[in-house]
């Protein structure tokens, strides 16, 4: 598809370069980057002037204003390292982060194809303007590191472009789905599986697999030895999430049958990384966490549910990999629909969106920071959510 | 200060009429365009606030106005602009604290609301956190009890104060009494870079390796115990104890230790039962003051803590640690949202008021040691 929009763009985009420069350098004398945001909006949609202010970002520069996010740390990897890609906007010749060259070549190359840089190819498809210069993309990104809570406040009360979070915008914020609708576009950038750990020691004695049905035993107080679920004669040392937060939102709903289904916990922790130690410094315990903090000292355990197992194996016919599984979560990455942007996201953020959800995008900051890509089918949808291509 | 006591004496009207009068003088005595750069100084900073309280773009303005008539002030009228900026800026201070009481105060208000408990038919909003022990702000119920933490914050300030009054009572003691002066000036300074450590640091070293070893040891399901937590939160509020502790042992007049020792009372008969009585009001202060800080302590019981919200069994069972005030804020505020974010401030409105009365209280202690020790008299 992107070589489509290519071709098409190369006929399209002389009003909007003009547009977009024109709008630049009005900012410069005025107020810098929000006038010419707006205009990238309006010509987009065919030129609604009332606009008056920037959905935003408050970057200094003259040329179109810095896209910003922030949220949950589980969809941090992935933005991060999107940013960074985009930032760095590497040329087609580096080989390892853009491009191709004697050395190798960037996964799904060969759908792009292009000779411009990483960020100026992906700001072009959206009208923006090259600047061909390595560490210097047509508008920067900036990722926040907080909360999934805390990023759909943030985007929604316009601190940020875009909210990062692992958790519904309807239960973070307690609203409605129709509320969403009007309010948020949902933008998923991949799945995370929430695989279910347990210490060392107590893989080692026999506990591989549990049941759907133990598990929410464990955590609701009914089974509190490991002798039950065939371990070693152990107190169970549960490890909760963060009261409220996106993983112990989605955990509520996908394993315990409501997000509002009572806990007992032995100990709610705020971040992966204090799972991951309290796991291993523990010889009795069972936490849940995303895929991407696995690691020495704890094991994943297969999960039995309604006869089928999904192992953490991902060679194996069902994996906590796939789709089906029921602890995998979307990862989101929410828009405001407001008076400036009715479709709710904007040329510039369109254009940061898009690169994830080409497989250049899926294989890089998704799969390699082991989280779970999207289909074809979901990738499809996504992009429907996107404003046109130029 | 007479004036003030006079002008009680006389009427409303009066003390009106004196006090316009004053106003009268002033004006009439002083430059006007000292006056009048003054009255638009303070004025525009006036302006400046409120629009600050209105989230004004056009506060910049007045700001922009105090800024240049202050300076154009300071160069032509000094004395008189410094002593309405030095007013203004006192002022800022006390509004600033204001401000925070009024935010905290009110954002609480949705909590203390949604836990109103009816007694004898009347309603009183916020009883419900203080009657029953449920915390959960996700399943039904939805109760927002702040027992358990109150107790987490009791069992914490209770134990490290039992760390912090003996040792830092006796290390003051060691200091002022005992220890030789070069002892003392290298003990001294130790004790500051004590109380520099971030109490992050603490914590960190809390959840690696104290809770790891304390759950193995004593066979814990998990290593939260209150009993740690308050031993390093009792460690960090340690240098506070020690050095008024140390102040105040000190500030015993040299004559009251002479007269005991010329009686034939040996050095440490004379530390205790002269020096350290007498010293008395001000080492409680001390101890006082360690403890506010052991209440207001945050980061190393949030990652040392559990951050579940229930009571131990047995009540007085330190080998449980759940939740603190404290930590109840730092593990949940990113989270928290609607009536759980306002029971948050409802514990910040909670740890303030028991601060704030600790605090009175020291310096009522401090003040009457002062007294009693023959330095002012009010």
């Amino acid at each position: 598809m992107s070589s489509d929009a290519e071709h098409q763009s190369a006929g399209v985009s002389r009003r909007k370069y003009l547009l977009t420069s024109a709008a630049a350098v009005g900012g410069v004398g005025l107020a810098g980057c929000s006038s010419s945001d707006t205009s990238n909006t309006n010509s987009g949609e065919g030129g609604n002037g009332d606009a008056d202010s920037s959905t935003s970002s408050d970057s200094g520069s003259s040329g179109p204003s810095t896209v910003t996010a922030e949220g949950s740390s589980t969809v941090y990897p992935i933005s991060n390292k999107g940013s960074s890609y985009w930032n760095s906007n590497s040329p087609p010749s580096d080989g390892e982060y853009w491009g191709s060259n004697d050395e190798g070549s960037v996964p799904g190359w060969d759908q792009i194809q292009t000779d411009e840089n990483i960020a100026d190819y992906f700001a072009g498809l959206y009208g923006f303007e090259a600047t061909g210069e390595r560490s210097n993309p047509p508008f920067g990104t900036r990722v926040a590191l907080s909360h999934s809570g805390t990023g759909c406040e943030a985007v929604r009360d316009g601190l940020v472009d875009i909210g990062n979070s692992s958790g519904p915008i309807t239960a973070e914020l307690g609203i409605s789905e129709q509320q969403r609708d009007d309010n948020y576009v949902d933008h998923v950038v991949g799945r995370d599986g929430q695989p279910v750990f347990v210490s060392q020691a107590v893989y080692d004695a026999g506990v591989e697999q549990l049941t759907g049905e133990q598990i929410r035993g464990i955590y609701q107080g009914d089974i509190a030895n490991w002798s039950e679920v065939g371990g070693p004669d152990q107190e169970i040392y549960v490890v909760g999430r963060a009261e409220g937060s996106g993983t112990d939102t989605t955990f509520r709903l996908n394993m315990l049958g409501d997000a509002e289904a009572p806990m007992d916990v032995d100990t709610r922790l705020g971040q992966n990384q204090q799972v991951q130690q309290v796991l291993q410094n523990n010889d009795n315990a069972i936490g849940y966490m995303a895929l991407a903090f696995s690691g020495p000292g704890i094991q994943a355990v297969a999960i039995d549910f309604d006869g089928t197992v999904f192992q953490p194996d991902p060679d194996a016919e069902n994996t906590i990999f796939d789709a089906e599984y029921p602890l995998n979560r979307d990862l989101h990455m929410y828009t405001r629909i407001n008076e400036e942007t009715p479709d709710g996201t904007d040329m510039r953020e369109a254009a940061f969106l898009n690169m994830f959800l080409t497989d250049f995008g899926q294989q890089v900051f998704v799969e390699d920071v082991n989280y779970i890509t999207l289909p074809t089918s979901d990738l499809d949808a996504e992009k429907q959510k996107l404003p046109e291509q130029m | 200060m007479d004036s003030f006591t006079d002008t009680e004496v006389g009427g409303w009207e009066a003390r009106a009429e004196r006090y316009s009068g004053r106003v009268r003088t002033f004006i009439t005595e002083t430059d006007p365009g000292a006056l009048a750069v003054v009255a638009l100084s303070m004025g525009s900073l006036l302006l400046a606030f409120a629009g600050f309280l209105s989230a004004s773009p056009l506060a910049a303005v007045p700001f922009g106005v105090f800024v240049l008539s202050t300076g154009y002030g300071w160069v032509r009228h000094q004395a008189l602009i410094a002593r309405a900026v030095t007013f203004a800026m006192t002022t800022v201070t006390l509004v600033t604290l204001g401000l925070i009481i009024a935010f905290i105060f009110v954002e609480s208000a949705a909590a203390f609301r949604y836990e109103s408990v009816t007694v004898f038919g009347v309603s009183v909003p916020g009883l419900g956190m203080f009657v029953q022990t449920r915390w959960d702000a996700v399943s039904d119920p939805v109760r927002y009890s702040l027992v358990p933490m109150i107790h987490g914050t009791a069992m914490v300030t209770a134990i490290a104060t039992l760390v912090a009054a003996p040792l830092g009572v006796a290390a003051a003691l060691f200091i002022s009494e005992i220890a030789p002066p070069a002892v003392r000036e290298a003990v001294k300074p130790g004790i500051e870079v004590l109380a520099g450590i971030p109490s992050i640091v603490y914590g960190f070293i809390g959840f690696t390796i104290i809770n790891p070893w304390a759950g193995e040891e004593f066979a814990l399901n998990g290593g939260s115990t209150y009993l740690f937590v308050g031993i390093v939160v009792g460690l960090m509020a340690l240098p506070t104890v020690v050095s008024v502790a140390e102040d105040a042992l000190t500030s015993v007049p040299d004559s009251m230790k002479d007269g005991s020792l010329a009686l034939g009372a040996t050095e440490w008969q004379s530390m205790t039962s002269i020096t350290l009585p007498a010293a008395f009001s001000g080492v409680s202060a001390a101890v006082l003051l360690g403890v506010g800080r052991a209440i207001g302590e945050t980061m190393a019981a949030t990652v040392m803590l559990a951050g579940v919200q229930k009571i131990p069994e047995p009540i007085t069972n330190v080998f449980y640690g759940y939740e603190t005030l404290t930590s109840l804020i730092a593990a949940n505020y990113g989270n928290a949202s609607g009536t759980q974010e306002s029971a948050l401030f409802a514990a910040g409105v909670v740890l303030f008021v028991t601060v704030l009365s600790l605090s009175v209280a020291s310096q009522y202690i401090e003040a009457r040691m002062r007294q009693r020790l023959g330095g002012e008299r009010t």
